[in-house]
């Protein structure tokens, strides 16, 4: 990492190891933050989570532990005051909520202890079990996926716990540049709920319903309000991402596909007039395209301004043109194990680059040195 | 209350439009950051509306939409026609006594005006300038167009959910926006954060759909490793058993389950009276004949009591909200999350608190959303230090205003 790296000069102490947590470190570990993962002997639960690299041999062996650890340090710890010790000095401790901002303000006088749980420290829910799908049906995210008769569906993997992390990183960053720039000062505990943060995808929707007393209802698989056409074709080599939402942007889907004759119907002016008559105008596309090259389509609508997309497969993502031409993927090197190409940080700062893919260390490799507690916490 | 002062002193240019670019600088604003919103009044933000009619004009149809209202929230409203010198002179003026600009235009948008980021970095080399586009700056892509769900498609995270016999599979209408916004909060305050160690300025730049990818991680790593794609299946487990999303007593209501322990099982079946099931083996073994058991049993439950039933009993369990609960799910009701402010043509709006909290009060919010040119007179007397007949002659050429216009 380069002496200008953007977050060098900030120590960072995992003293929890979820995946919101583990994401939010590696925000600030690949962008040159001093972050170290404290783990228990048996190692940070993300270690459990599949992927498993295959023949690898535990704790070594999670590719998502792995891809979450890149460029940290990890240290093994026996008791919080072994978590206090490493935490000397750091300006940011990411805490489950065991921890009081006492534990740790007397060795880091400006610390941001960030406390990140599925509902937040505080409300009816602070206790409840969370999970991906929890989180995600209380948004009103789970209920407008899926078939019209159900049931809904969940969204696959671990992605309310990203985004928590996500929202985590901007809510500690922003304390540890207050503390810098003069703005603050002192110690505190930022509580950053994954729960809110996946608000993100609903809050408007929850601004609709209060106004409306309307609930959302699903539609079908990959119908959703008020834009159509929307959706996921099948064409002869593969997907296309079909998003039509403004008057011109329908007249030139319309041309593209030689379905003229519905361009000018002043229904179908507006996205939702056309979502009234999408199982109508549906098999209509599906036929237009069936027999078609999804690649073709996608450069031809894209040249005429539509929003087209193709859907790579997860085989396909690797080798996508834009993706490769903007090297998206890059290499994390587990200890002992062959490295794996995974997605880099997804933003690009020019002058102070993130570090690209990057090593994972050993459980327990680094020894953290004992420390003096200073005289005011003396026995 | 007021604001939190986080990033008082900083100010933000925010030229963006719709949702991801918005949602951003509000994260910016919402701690403190002084936000100018730029936009002009044929080339307003297409948020206000897409299918503008003068009789939608008229009517103040560009003031009345909740999704703009939502994200423009803490910021002050400047419209320039950025295609007249004075317009662009204005924003170079204002970039100049500025920390950060940013941008989702179309690739090609800010170059045609002379506003691309070596001239605005010239007047003003601190700056800190993101950029937004669908699939990044650069690479074959870089000038197409997309939306939230163009992003969704390309990112291939629809090929992660839903059943094998499905399309692949979309879970949002715009998933990118929110994604996108929340990264470009990250890298701008990265960058904020580089400045302050270097002196420097620098320009940003973020691909929404490469920023899809965290999403999709467990998939995108499973063909990584393995070489094979993950199998896509819609609400099991491989892991564990009961889990999905079970139907509930009343129209359309349902519950998600997801057991994910011994100890959680024999509290589910505790709770649920479902005898019959070993371990996790044998419930795995016969998940059909479990999940019917436990449709049978949810299905004469009424979901907001079996949320808590379960819940109080360690089960991970949440009702399937809607629209509708959001603004009344008590939890968010307790933490405050929803605050309610009036503002002119929309009347009465809830207004969602950032994520992150200090202490049990949520970040106060200070203004809603600004209608159209208001903040013209402010912001160019105040800030850019203009004098009233100036301003009245800028008005008069129209290159402010506060009522939309057709092109």
């Amino acid at each position: 990492m380069s002496e200008e790296a953007a977050l060098a000069g900030i120590r960072v102490v995992d003293a929890a190891g979820s995946i919101a947590t583990a994401y939010c470190g590696k925000l600030f570990a690949d962008h040159g933050a001093a972050v170290v993962n404290a783990e228990p002997p048996e190692g940070f639960a993300t270690r459990r989570e599949a992927p498993f690299l295959p023949g690898a041999p535990a704790p070594e062996n999670s590719a998502l532990h792995a891809w979450l650890s890149t460029n940290k340090a990890s240290a093994v710890v026996e008791s919080a005051a072994d978590i206090r010790d490493l935490a000397r000095e750091a300006q940011v401790v990411l805490d489950d909520g065991r921890f009081d901002c006492e534990h740790f303000s007397a060795l880091a006088p400006n610390v941001v202890v960030s406390t990140v749980t599925w509902f937040g420290r505080t409300g009816p829910y602070a206790d409840y079990q969370g999970t991906d799908g929890v989180v995600q049906s209380l948004i009103g995210m789970v209920r407008g996926i899926g078939t019209e008769e159900g049931p809904p569906i969940l969204p696959a993997g671990c992605q309310a716990q990203i985004v928590g992390g996500l929202a985590a990183y901007i809510g500690t960053l922003g304390q540890v540049i207050a503390r810098e720039i003069g703005n603050a000062s002192g110690p505190v505990r930022l509580d950053t709920s994954i729960l809110e943060a996946n608000l993100c995808f609903t809050e408007v929707g929850g601004v609709g319903g209060h106004r409306s007393g309307r609930r959302v209802r699903r539609m079908g698989v990959n119908r959703y309000p008020p834009t159509y056409p929307l959706g996921i074709y099948p064409c002869r080599d593969g997907w296309l991402g079909v998003t039509a939402l403004t008057p011109s942007q329908w007249k030139s889907f319309c041309a593209l596909l030689d379905m003229q004759e519905f361009a000018d119907v002043p229904q179908y002016q507006s996205a939702v007039g056309r979502l009234q008559d999408a199982d109508v105008l549906d098999p209509l596309i599906h036929e237009r395209v069936r027999e078609q090259s999804a690649t073709e389509l996608f450069n031809r609508g894209q040249g005429a301004r539509i929003p087209l997309a193709l859907v790579p497969t997860m085989e396909q993502l690797f080798t996508v043109d834009q993706y490769v031409a903007r090297r998206a993927f890059d290499e994390v090197r587990p200890p002992g194990q062959e490295g794996f190409v995974a997605p880099v940080t997804p933003f690009r700062l020019f002058r102070t680059p993130a570090t690209r893919g990057g090593d994972v260390a050993p459980l327990g490799s680094m020894v953290p040195t004992p420390v003096e507690p200073p005289r005011s916490l003396r026995a | 209350m007021s604001r939190p002062s986080l990033l008082e002193g900083v100010r933000v240019v925010d030229l963006s439009m719709g949702w991801a670019g918005p949602l951003a600088a509000r994260h910016l604003a919402d701690m403190g950051a002084d936000v100018i919103k730029v936009e002009g009044c044929v080339r307003f933000d297409w948020w206000r509306g897409w299918e503008a009619t003068q009789e939608w004009i008229d009517e103040g149809g560009a003031e009345m939409s909740p999704a703009f209202n939502m994200v423009n929230r803490n910021k002050r409203d400047l419209t320039l026609d950025l295609s007249t010198l004075e317009g662009a002179d204005l924003l170079l003026r204002l970039v100049a006594i500025s920390d950060v600009v940013v941008e989702n235009y179309s690739a090609g948008v800010l170059p045609k005006l002379g506003l691309d980021y070596p001239v605005l970095a010239k007047a003003n080399p601190e700056i800190v300038m993101i950029s937004m586009p669908a699939f990044g700056s650069s690479g074959p892509w870089q000038g197409y167009r997309a939306y939230g769900s163009t992003v969704e498609q390309a990112s291939g995270l629809p090929h992660q959910s839903g059943e094998e016999s499905m399309p692949p599979t979309m879970i949002h209408v715009a998933l990118g926006d929110s994604v996108g916004g929340l990264n470009g909060a990250a890298a701008l305050l990265t960058a904020l954060r580089a400045r302050r160690r270097t002196g420097k300025g620098q320009h940003l730049d973020l691909s929404q759909s490469e920023c899809l990818f965290p999403l999709g991680i467990k998939g995108i790593l499973t063909q990584s490793v393995t070489g094979s794609p993950p199998q896509r299946l819609g609400n099991r487990s491989l892991e564990h058993a009961p889990h999905g999303v079970y139907p509930c007593a009343g129209d359309d209501e349902w519950i998600v389950i997801q057991v994910r322990s011994e100890a959680e099982w024999k509290a589910f079946e505790a709770a649920s009276g479902i005898g019959g099931f070993g371990d996790v083996a044998d419930r795995l073994a016969r998940r059909e004949e479990l999940d019917d058991a436990v449709r049978a049993f949810t299905s004469a439950q009424v979901v907001e009591l079996l949320m808590p039933e379960l819940q109080e009993a360690g089960v991970p369990a949440a009702r399937l909200a809607g629209g509708l609960e959001l603004t009344t799910d008590p939890h968010l009701a307790a933490r405050g999350f929803w605050k309610m402010m009036q503002r002119e043509y929309v009347g009465e709006l809830p207004h969602p608190a950032p994520p992150y909290r200090v202490g049990e009060a949520p970040f106060d919010i200070d203004r809603p959303a600004p209608t159209l040119g208001q903040h013209n007179f402010e912001v160019l007397s105040e800030v850019l230090g203009l004098k009233a007949d100036e301003i009245a002659a800028l008005a008069e050429k129209g290159v402010i205003g506060t009522k939309p216009r057709l092109p």
